[in-house]
């Protein structure tokens, strides 16, 4: 909720989505994310080295200096909504340039990992499950590579799950462990059909 | 002969089967030999399926890990992806007794237990290693100088970075890729922002394709200023990037670059006197034809 008192209606009306207070921090998050990111976004004195490293940022909205911020002030919903969230290349650039020693990288990827948890994923993350589970790779093998590799003297399939499909099996065991090829397929069956 | 359990991820026997070809050969004139590592499978991608589970990423990476304890070998692999998922998951769960207990809890399901008794290596560090290869080595190993070239190096970001998990010294600038390219006879090129990512990772080539090619025809732009017959690389997603990449930029952005793209193994397998078709550098996108030229 906006505080806006003698502020013209209109505009107080468009401040309500962009103004932020403390009701809105869930100090949880900050916790959560530190624990799945093994780092210190809490350290964070904001001078922003990170968006100057980054190569998301000149060509997007994408700041990762605003996540770290959204980090240590527990802005959750802010953080897991926001589409740009999926545009970190995890170039670790920020992550080797950090003054503080925090690794921002790794604190998008906790804040993905949370955001998952809601389903919140674009399914190009989710079809890459879906390939390692049927057949051990993301980019699996196909008749044109087939036949290249055998002209090289290779074996058609490489001795991967490809060549030894007898070990898909337990790959499988430690993706259902986890349900998140059910997940997967639904999220997916939902946004596609 | 130094032997290492062959790690061999999914771009490169599935894409560009040149490079794993290439690798069992080169590595072998330099006195390492790459062993099947049976039943691995994808790393997996440590950004498209590290985001959203980071624990299954860490039990799926272990997995392969144990494969190589099996064989009681260290892990050698030619991708700077995988290097994040395999070398990075065994770096932790070596130093982290709480991840490490929750990983085979669930590798307990399929008979596994990781143990943290073998290491993982690229094999483009343990050429430059003069323990185990080193500069001088490769030198002495080349019969097809590549003399007159002008070659640059990307780097890539996961094999060096972070640099305090890592091993290399700075990432800033550095140049020990442009010593084993001079070796080959080549002259190696700087380039502008040399460390820049090639934009195809953490997902963001399958999320937003212009946004991740953008970064990529960034780094083209600087490679045509100072103009070089060939990109090279150690890791076949940047491969892939760069190399298919330039055909959408053509088709997106409507710039052609044309500029050959080659993983240090199959470079290092022409010099060595492989032919191009033993190195199937056919299925490349982008010809390598004009750079041959110069070198055959």
């Amino acid at each position: 909720m906006a505080r806006t008192k003698g502020y013209p209606e209109e505009l107080d009306k468009k401040l309500r989505d962009t103004r932020l207070y403390n009701e809105d921090s869930n100090p949880e998050f900050t916790k959560t994310v530190e624990k799945i990111s093994m780092t210190i976004p809490h350290m964070c004195y904001q001078c922003g080295t990170c968006t100057a490293s980054c190569p998301s940022a000149p060509r997007s909205s994408y700041r990762i200096r605003k996540f770290v911020r959204r980090a240590l002030l527990g802005l959750e919903e802010e953080a897991l909504t926001d589409p740009d969230l999926w545009l970190c290349t995890t170039c670790y650039s920020c992550t080797d340039r950090c003054p503080r020693d925090i690794a921002p990288t790794d604190v998008i990827m906790a804040m993905r990992n949370l955001a998952a948890r809601r389903d919140i994923v674009p399914v190009n993350f989710l079809k890459t499950v879906q390939a390692i589970y049927s057949s051990g790779h993301g980019v699996p093998n196909n008749d044109v590579n087939r036949a290249a590799r055998m002209k090289l003297g290779l074996p058609a399939d490489p001795p991967t799950t490809h060549g030894f499909p007898e070990y898909i099996k337990g790959i499988q065991t430690i993706i259902d462990h986890y349900k998140l090829k059910e997940r997967a397929d639904k999220i997916i069956k939902e946004r596609e059909g | 002969m130094h032997e290492y359990a062959f790690y061999l991820g999914c771009i490169a026997p599935n894409r560009y089967p040149g490079s794993e070809s290439a690798s069992y050969k080169t590595a072998e004139k330099l006195g390492i030999k790459l062993l099947d590592l049976q039943g691995a499978s994808c790393c997996p991608a440590p950004g498209a399926f590290g985001s959203i589970d980071l624990n299954i990423w860490y039990a799926m990476a272990a997995r392969n890990l144990c494969l190589a304890e099996q064989m009681g070998k260290d892990i050698a692999l030619i991708c700077n992806g995988c290097y994040k998922s395999i070398w990075e998951v065994n770096h932790k769960l070596k130093h982290n007794d709480e991840l490490r207990d929750g990983v085979n809890e669930v590798l307990k399901e399929i008979d596994m237990e990781y143990k943290g008794s073998i290491d993982v290596w690229h094999l483009a560090e343990l050429f430059y290693d003069p323990e185990i290869v080193g500069v001088d080595k490769i030198r002495e190993s080349v019969t097809v100088p590549l003399t007159g070239t002008r070659i640059a190096v990307h780097y890539g970001c996961h094999l060096m970075k972070p640099k305090k998990e890592r091993h290399f010294g700075t990432t800033e600038h550095p140049t020990w890729i442009e010593e084993m390219v001079g070796a080959l006879g080549a002259t190696p090129v700087e380039y502008r922002n040399k460390m820049l990512c090639c934009g195809a990772g953490g997902g963001v080539r399958g999320y937003d394709l212009v946004h991740s090619l953008d970064i990529t025809n960034e780094k083209m732009i600087n490679l045509q200023e100072v103009g070089v017959d060939a990109l090279t690389e150690v890791c076949p997603f940047c491969q892939l990037q760069f190399d298919r990449g330039q055909i959408e930029i053509q088709e997106k952005f409507g710039v052609r670059y044309d500029l050959p793209v080659l993983h240090y193994c199959e470079l290092l397998g022409l010099a060595q006197g492989m032919s191009p078709q033993e190195l199937a550098l056919d299925l490349h996108a982008i010809s390598c034809e004009p750079f041959l030229e110069k070198v055959l």
